[in-house]
């Protein structure tokens, strides 16, 4: 009944009213990646992962995880998948270990006491186990989000915009965790708008905008394929330049420190070949500086279509 | 479920390991959330009921029905106390479910039962069940404090002539009620409009289903109106297994009970389905 393939999204529509947020997204994660989807507020990523937890039907298309229809056998999909919403819950009337226990028993483990002990400790949530969720910081509610979402060891983890509004040092640590969790065996799906963070994370990333997906990759090669990389050549004084089609600047540098050449080649290209290409005195070069291309320039060059 | 072998790499049991997903005990954990709920808040959910329908007993029962006798013999304060008992029973059913969906509305945690493996019969069935418990509870304590005034003024304890129709009509009317408080949290779009239905519809319903007084008193006019107030049958249903007598035969009390528990339910169910889970 279960195959092996934690997500499979295929030709998925999402419609509210007349509005289209998802437009034949199709796409899958393989077991034990980190996955980011990506893009600008209102791209559709939200409206995926609100469909692959049944908050939202899909219009058309089909959504699996781990080859079980969500539509079709819900429970048996949210059994094996956890969730951590965009946005911040209150929890009323319960302290922490009995949200914890609560959503536990929802999965079918009414005496998860153990798991749940090792949850707290592990996101640092021990010492306010019998605090209301109105007594906890931001970044302490994130971490309760992240504890509900394990506390029935699922296969699969959904963050949505798991680091919203938290510290840099507690994203730190969020992300620290999630890599573990990977490390773990378990496959994760994840939205952020820190770029630098899901390159880091993410073994692959798909971008998203307008409810269309633009592109998919492994994040190190759509980083190649999308991306430049900017040599800067800091010339001696009396130097001259050297016309090429890769220079996209020259400025002089102040106090007769002499001059600098930016040019920018394709990522894959190395700056060895650039330097022979230029046939330059190496003598009269003070420095080369190199700026590599990231997911940020990528994601901006798919948004943006240049 | 994972295991770390000696190279250091993690092995991961299979997902056609996983176990299926009970049905009891996401059920039972509900059930038990539900009742955590109101006992947290207990000066609210059954402190606060406990000295109102006290004050009823007082007030009606005692001061002013002192003089008051029944054609049977009984004092007036044998006629409210299974109508108290009753309202009791309505009104905190009713309660339970309708601020439970509305304050996980507000909090935010409503959107969970949506993530979680529980089948919308599971989460009415918990929901029903929590709601008519606190019900029984209110309903049993009003019942004690009847039987003191009762006994402090005819010295002598009410009986229950009809203890299975009682447990029926408590048990149906319990969770009618608290099947109706589901479809109006759910589509509700504020707490203002929880409290007006509560207000303007369903405590004139109970009020004038005859807690204070027998139809046989009412003008042919509103006697002619009050038959199409269920709640009438649920308390007359309960005044039959107290009293051994009541207002409407119990056959049609007993028919018109069970159609309302079976409307509430199926429009519950409904909402569940078609209602809003996202805070407000």
């Amino acid at each position: 009944m279960l195959n092996d393939t934690p997500i499979r999204i295929s030709s998925l529509v999402k419609d509210y009213g007349s509005l289209r947020a998802v437009s034949d997204v199709s796409f899958h994660l393989e077991r034990g990646e980190i996955f980011g989807l990506l893009g600008p507020n209102g791209a559709g990523k939200t409206s995926i992962i609100s469909t692959l937890v049944t908050l939202e039907a899909p219009t058309s298309g089909t959504v699996e995880i781990f080859g079980v229809d969500v539509t079709k056998n819900p429970k048996v999909t949210k059994s094996l998948t956890g969730f951590v919403p965009q946005e911040l819950i209150h929890h009323g009337y319960f302290d922490v270990r009995e949200i914890l226990e609560f959503h536990s028993g929802y999965f079918g483990r009414r005496r998860n006491g153990d798991r749940i002990d090792y949850l707290l400790d592990r996101l640092s949530l021990a010492e306010h186990a019998h605090k209301k969720v109105k007594q906890l910081s931001g970044g302490m509610k994130r971490r309760l989000l992240i504890a509900k979402a394990l506390v029935h060891e699922p296969k699969l983890l959904l963050l949505d915009e798991p680091t919203a509004g938290v510290d840099i040092e507690l994203r730190s640590s969020l992300w620290k965790f999630v890599a573990e969790l990977k490390g773990e065996g378990m496959s994760i799906l994840l939205t952020t708008h820190y770029i630098q963070e899901a390159e880091e994370l993410c073994d692959r990333v798909g971008i998203l905008q307008g409810g269309q997906l633009k592109t998919i990759g492994r994040t190190r090669e759509l980083i190649k394929g999308l991306t430049t990389r900017e040599v800067a050549l800091t010339l001696k004084p009396g130097a001259s330049t050297i016309e090429h089609r890769c220079l996209i600047k020259v400025r002089d540098l102040p106090e007769g420190q002499g001059r600098e050449m930016i040019l920018r080649i394709p990522a894959q290209r190395e700056v060895g070949e650039l330097l022979s290409e230029l046939n330059m005195d190496i003598a009269m070069i003070k420095d080369i500086s190199v700026r590599e291309g990231n997911l940020e320039d990528a994601l901006r060059r798919v948004l943006e279509g240049v | 479920m994972s295991s770390r072998t000696s190279e250091g790499s993690v092995e991961v049991a299979s997902v056609r390991d996983l176990p299926s997903v009970p049905r009891f005990a996401p059920f039972m954990t509900l059930y038990e959330r539900e009742m955590k709920r109101f006992m947290k808040v207990i000066f609210q959910t059954i402190v606060s009921p406990l000295i109102t329908a006290t004050l009823y007993l007082l007030i009606f029962g005692v001061s002013l029905g002192g003089t008051i006798r029944l054609p049977s013999g009984d004092s007036y304060l044998a006629f409210l106390i299974p109508g108290l008992v009753m309202m009791s029973v309505l009104n905190n059913a009713f309660q339970n479910s309708s601020s439970s969906i509305v304050s996980g509305k507000f909090s935010g945690d409503l959107e969970d039962l949506r993530v979680v493996p529980l089948g919308k019969h599971q989460i009415l069935w918990a929901m029903s069940i929590g709601g008519l418990t606190r019900g029984l509870i209110v309903g049993l304590i009003t019942y004690v404090v009847g039987q003191i005034f009762y006994f402090a003024l005819e010295g002598a304890v009410l009986p229950i002539a009809h203890p299975l129709w009682l447990g029926f009509f408590l048990v149906v009317g319990g969770l009618s009620f608290s099947k109706l408080g589901v479809p109006i949290a759910f589509w509700s779009r504020s707490f203002d409009q929880v409290s007006a239905v509560g207000a303007f519809i369903l405590l004139p319903l109970i009020y004038l289903g005859g807690v204070f007084f027998s139809l046989e008193n009412l003008h042919p006019f509103w006697k002619a109106i009050s038959q199409f107030n269920p709640v009438l049958y649920f308390i007359n249903g309960v005044r039959y297994g107290v009293l051994g007598t009541s207002d409407v035969d119990i056959g049609l009390s007993a028919g018109v009970s069970l159609a309302a528990l079976i409307l509430f339910h199926l429009v519950a169910l409904r909402s569940l389905v078609t209602g809003n889970y996202q805070r407000w």
